[in-house]
């Protein structure tokens, strides 16, 4: 990169969420879709957030990021960026974070450009808001960042529109958008779900590398486990607003204890099905978020649920490794193979690689 | 011509919820809103005032002259008060009682051009929106150029040449004496109707014939007919009363600028657009002959939009279809 | 290509059809289209050369088919009752009322766009409540009704604005034209400013949860911006089709409005004629307004395949 970026410590915790909680005021009541959840993040780090479909993966992502409209919305809890609060911020303060520090892409590239704006314009918008730079700069520098993300052709497609690329260079076009003011921080809200197998793992490799190349933090939302697996450091996975187990990437896949990460594990869609078909694995549905069910909200759904977990709420508590947590009463005992539980999380990103590996 | 937009295929998803999720509730079906009420009381007490008109006894005949303290009151002597609520017009006759008399006249028209309106655009709409091909150009291109008229002018049009050929000339068709002043009208503006209800009758029939029942319908080999009739018409009543309410109080707006235009029913029987007419242009003198049937006037299209838009949203239905 | 032309050929067929109803219609039943056409004190050689110079005693087609000739040679003919040229008249009449429907369009949408756009962005606030009460009244109020409050109110009571708003044109005294074409434009503008604010109300709450919107959002963009360049543009595009299927009731409101206020354009003079038998010049405005019509529809649809590059790319593939 020939561009220079601020210095920033190298290390160190830069996204810290304490107990975060966002509802959805409706008129059937409060829809709970994210309900205490705490989570921790370096920097340069990868963390990925698995789910089904409604575990409120996006909607943390974007009480984080302090997107969602105010209106109906309630939030309660810490989030701090780079040891500073932010969940109280108003709007104003808060574009100082957006694109410059934080950035997000979607998951649906058709929808998530600005379908009447040229790419040209889309890219250098954050480029004049945060940087201040011209027209003629901007317009080079954006050149620059689609040369990076791998799109060829960059100064043509500057004067184009959306819908005259394919779902994988609009892709690549969101990430040199949310790329453009080297962000420390940025959100990947099912990056590859609505793109080919193939495209998927170009998408991932990309993502990967600016990571590395920027020391970026990342979090990578998906319900894929197998999306996460060669390309995350930790791992969180949700269930119905809440964090059922977190653990370092290949701690989680080597021992997994959570009966829904087991279930997750087994529905990772083969190869020859489109991956963006819904999860519809695990028989059931998420419970009513107005409603929870008492104890576990997994229970109606668990095939090892027994009455405790219908009337007591099991805490998140630590597993055999110190960063390895999970919230049940009974826990499976083996991981998703057959193979001896790795114990040192560094030995552990071969069995990561292999997952991914699969896919 | 795109004058047929299909502006059903719009559907507003809330943000970023996954279809697989429970639906969300609903705007609360049980709650009727106060201006439904207060909107249909003011309907019911003027039909009420109008059909029992004559016998009432604080409403005179419209050709009753006011005397006041035994002298004419022709010219607009007399203003709102007790002795004529809203004043007499330039005749000497009381205001309030010819707004009753013509909310007769009013109503009636409105009423039935709705009606035809709606039987009429609702059958164009089912077959072009249902059979789609030939079927749909056709009566596409018939309501393109219904619309392509500005509907007052095709209103005018036709209500001057239809009463033009009434007169004993020879040559003029002479079926057309058949029909009062009213009755034209009263046809005239259902025209006016037909090509906006059949555009929407049309747009929903097409978002209907698609949805899984009829499929399914169609799938175990059920007749046309029958999913018409039994599949997509029962679907299309809600919409449709919500629509005919809101026609109906298009169509009484229209009625009361063609009497303005002094296109209206018989002479001698008063409509509150030809009262306006008759009396706007002493407008600096006596106010009340032009306000007052100018104000029920708009409070009844008022109270009939107030009920046609709850409906809707009682249903639910998207404003997007009007 | 294909698009315009298929469109065109359809702008075509209807403005066929209805301009050979209005004639069929205006003359069915009429047995001495000429007498009427020149008033009672006509003398037989007039009558004579009408007849012949219109074909009055052809059929319909005939007839018709000349019509359609004299006007795409321009030659309009003359109108005995009003006495004049209908060329002249036209360029009597015609200004008054364009300039009625123009300005009525844009303090329409001068209205609607700010007060929509605000509405949508505090979504249910008190300011959008408001306006949408004020919509609703005004989507309601009857186009006479509406007339007459403002004259009762500003013309008659305060004195503003003459009741009798004789056409001045803005080239001859623009302070003296403003004045008499200020409540004419009001009673036309505020009913659909109302359905303007209330469709594209709509069309930009839907709009404002769209993932664009989202990512404008989370690049850091201005509020401002956000609202204005990236949720306007896109909503703005049902608006213009809006705008154009109002046309045709604007036209006709324009009628009542000109007969309202005293404006003497196209409304006028169409009642006169209708009134008088004129067929010509009644032909002749119907022809004139739905060519306005169906004319600014197809421009429309059209425009929108340059301006939105989304059904740029559908129609070049469709
Ligand atoms: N605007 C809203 N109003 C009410 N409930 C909402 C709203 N948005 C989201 N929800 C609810 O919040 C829950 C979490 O939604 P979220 O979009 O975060 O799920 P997700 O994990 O991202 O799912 P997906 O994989 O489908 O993207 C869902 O159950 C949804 O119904
Ligand atoms: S607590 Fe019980 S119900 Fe919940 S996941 Fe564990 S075993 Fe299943
Ligand atoms: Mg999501």
């Amino acid at each position: 990169m020939s561009r220079n970026y601020p210095t920033r410590p190298e290390t160190g915790v830069l996204l810290d969420v304490e107990d975060l909680a966002t509802g959805f005021k409706t008129g059937r009541g409060l829809v709970r879709a994210v309900d205490g959840v705490s989570l921790k993040l370096d920097r340069g780090k990868a963390l990925g957030i698995v789910g089904e479909s409604g575990s409120g993966k996006t909607i943390l992502s974007r009480s984080i990021m302090g997107l969602l409209p105010r209106r109906g919305v309630v939030r309660a809890g810490e989030v701090r960026f780079e040891g500073a609060r932010i969940d109280q911020l108003t709007i104003k303060q808060m574009r100082q974070y957006w694109g410059k520090e934080m950035a997000m892409i979607f998951q649906d590239p058709m929808t998530s450009l600005n379908p009447l704006m040229k790419i040209g314009a889309q890219i250098t918008e954050p480029l004049k808001t945060h940087l201040g730079m011209g027209r003629e700069t901007a317009s080079d520098t954006a050149e620059k960042l689609l040369v990076d993300v791998g799109i060829p052709e960059a100064h043509r497609r500057l004067n184009q529109y959306p819908h005259e690329l394919s779902g994988g260079m609009r892709q690549r076009v969101m990430i040199a958008i949310a790329m453009a003011c080297g962000p420390t921080m940025l959100f990947a809200d099912e990056p590859t779900t609505a793109l080919d197998v193939t495209v998927q793992a170009q998408i991932l490799d990309l993502l990967e590398e600016q990571r590395r190349d920027r020391n970026m933090s990342l979090i990578l939302v998906t319900h894929d486990l197998g999306v996460v697996a060669g390309h995350t450091d930790e791992i969180v996975v949700m269930y119905a607003g809440k964090i059922v187990e977190k653990a370092p990437t290949g701690v989680l896949f080597s021992q997994m204890r959570h009966p829904y990460t087991e279930a997750l594990l087994a529905s990772i869609p083969k190869i020859e099905q489109p991956s963006h078909t819904r999860l519809h694995a695990i028989a059931g549905r998420p419970p009513d978020l107005v409603n929870p069910p008492t104890g576990c909200r997994f229970a109606p759904r668990c095939q090892y649920a027994q009455d405790r977990c219908r009337q007591q709420e099991p805490p998140l508590t630590a597993g055999d490794h110190p960063e390895h947590a999970y919230a049940c009463w009974f826990p499976v005992v083996t991981g998703g193979f057959d193979r001896p539980a790795a114990t040192d999380a560094t030995t552990d990103s071969n069995v990561a690689v292999t997952i991914g590996g699969l896919r | 011509m795109t004058l047929i937009t299909d502006t059903t295929s719009m559907t507003p998803t809330p943000l970023d919820v996954p279809p697989a999720a429970e639906p969300l509730p609903k705007r609360s079906r049980s709650k009727i809103h106060v201006g439904f009420w207060i909107a249909l009381a003011w309907v019911a007490a003027l039909l009420l005032m109008a059909i029992f008109a004559d016998q009432l006894s604080f409403i005179r005949l419209p050709t009753a002259a006011v005397k006041n303290h035994g002298r004419s009151t022709a010219g607009y002597k007399l203003g709102p008060g007790w002795n004529a609520w809203f004043g007499v017009d330039s005749t000497g006759r009381d205001v309030f009682s010819k707004v009753i008399y013509g909310a007769r006249t009013t109503l009636k028209v409105g009423l039935w051009s709705t009606v035809i309106g709606l039987l009429v655009g609702t059958f164009m709409g089912l077959i072009a929106g249902y059979f789609k091909g030939t079927y749909d150009r056709v009566i596409s291109i018939v309501v393109d150029i219904m619309l392509a008229v500005p509907p007052l002018v095709l209103a005018i049009i036709i209500v001057y040449r239809v009463g033009d050929l009434q007169q004993d000339r020879p040559g003029n068709p002479g079926i057309l004496k058949w029909f009062t002043r009213t009755e034209q009208i009263t046809v005239v503006l259902s025209l006016l109707a037909i090509a906006p209800l059949a555009r929407i009758v049309r747009a929903l029939t097409m978002s209907l014939a698609q949805r899984d029942f009829v499929l399914a319908a169609r799938s175990v080999g059920a007749k046309n007919f029958r999913i018409i009739t039994r599949e997509i018409l029962p679907n299309l009543i809600p919409a449709m009363m919500s629509v005919a309410f809101t026609g109906l109080a298009l169509l009484i707006s229209a009625e009361a600028a063609l009497a303005f235009l002094g296109f209206s029913v018989e002479t001698g029987t008063p409509t509150w657009g030809k009262m306006i007419n008759a009396s706007y242009r002493d407008m600096d003198k006596a106010w009340w002959a032009t306000l007052f049937p100018s104000l029920v006037l708009f409070l009844t299209v008022l109270a009939f939009n107030v009920i046609g838009d709850r409906i809707a949203r009682h249903y639910d239905i998207r404003e997007a279809a009007l | 290509m294909r698009y315009a032309a298929q469109k065109t050929a359809q702008f075509l067929i209807v403005f066929v059809i209805v301009t050979f109803g209005v004639l069929v219609a205006m003359r069915l039943g009429v047995n001495d289209p000429a007498r009427r056409m020149l008033g009672g004190t006509a003398t037989q050689a007039n009558i004579d050369a009408v007849t012949a110079k219109y074909h009055l005693n052809s059929d319909y087609f005939t007839q018709y088919f000349y019509w359609v000739k004299n006007m795409l040679t321009l030659d309009l003919g003359r109108s005995e009752i009003f006495s004049t040229d209908v060329r002249t008249l036209l360029r009597q009449k015609v200004p008054t009322t364009l300039l009625l429907t123009i300005y009525a369009v844009v303090l329409a949408l001068l209205i609607a766009l700010p007060v929509a756009v605000l509405s949508a962005y505090r979504r249910d606030g008190l300011f959008d409540k408001s306006a949408g009460f004020f919509s609703f009244a005004f989507v309601s109020i009857p186009g006479v009704v509406l007339g007459i409050l403002l004259l009762l109110v500003f013309s008659i009571h305060f004195h503003w604005f003459p009741a009798n708003s004789n056409k001045i044109y803005p080239w001859d005294n623009p302070l003296q034209s403003a004045k008499n074409f200020f409540l004419p434009t009001l009673t036309l503008a505020l009913p659909i400013s109302a359905i303007f604010t209330r469709l594209l109300r709509g069309d930009m709450i839907m709009t404002l949860q769209s993932d664009f919107i989202t990512l404008a959002r989370a690049k850091g963009v201005s509020p401002q911006r956000v609202l204005w360049r990236h949720a306007l543009r896109s909503s703005v595009f049902s608006l213009l089709t809006s705008v154009g299927l109002q046309l045709s009731g604007l036209l006709g409101g324009a009628v009542l409005v000109e007969s309202l206020f005293g404006l003497n354009g196209l409304g006028q003079m169409l009642l006169e004629s209708l009134l008088r038998g004129d067929l010509l010049v009644i032909q002749t405005a119907t022809a004139i307004l739905v060519v306005g019509v169906v004319f600014t529809n197809l421009a429309i649809d059209l425009l929108y395949a340059v301006v939105d590059p989304r059904i740029r790319l559908a129609r070049a593939l469709g």
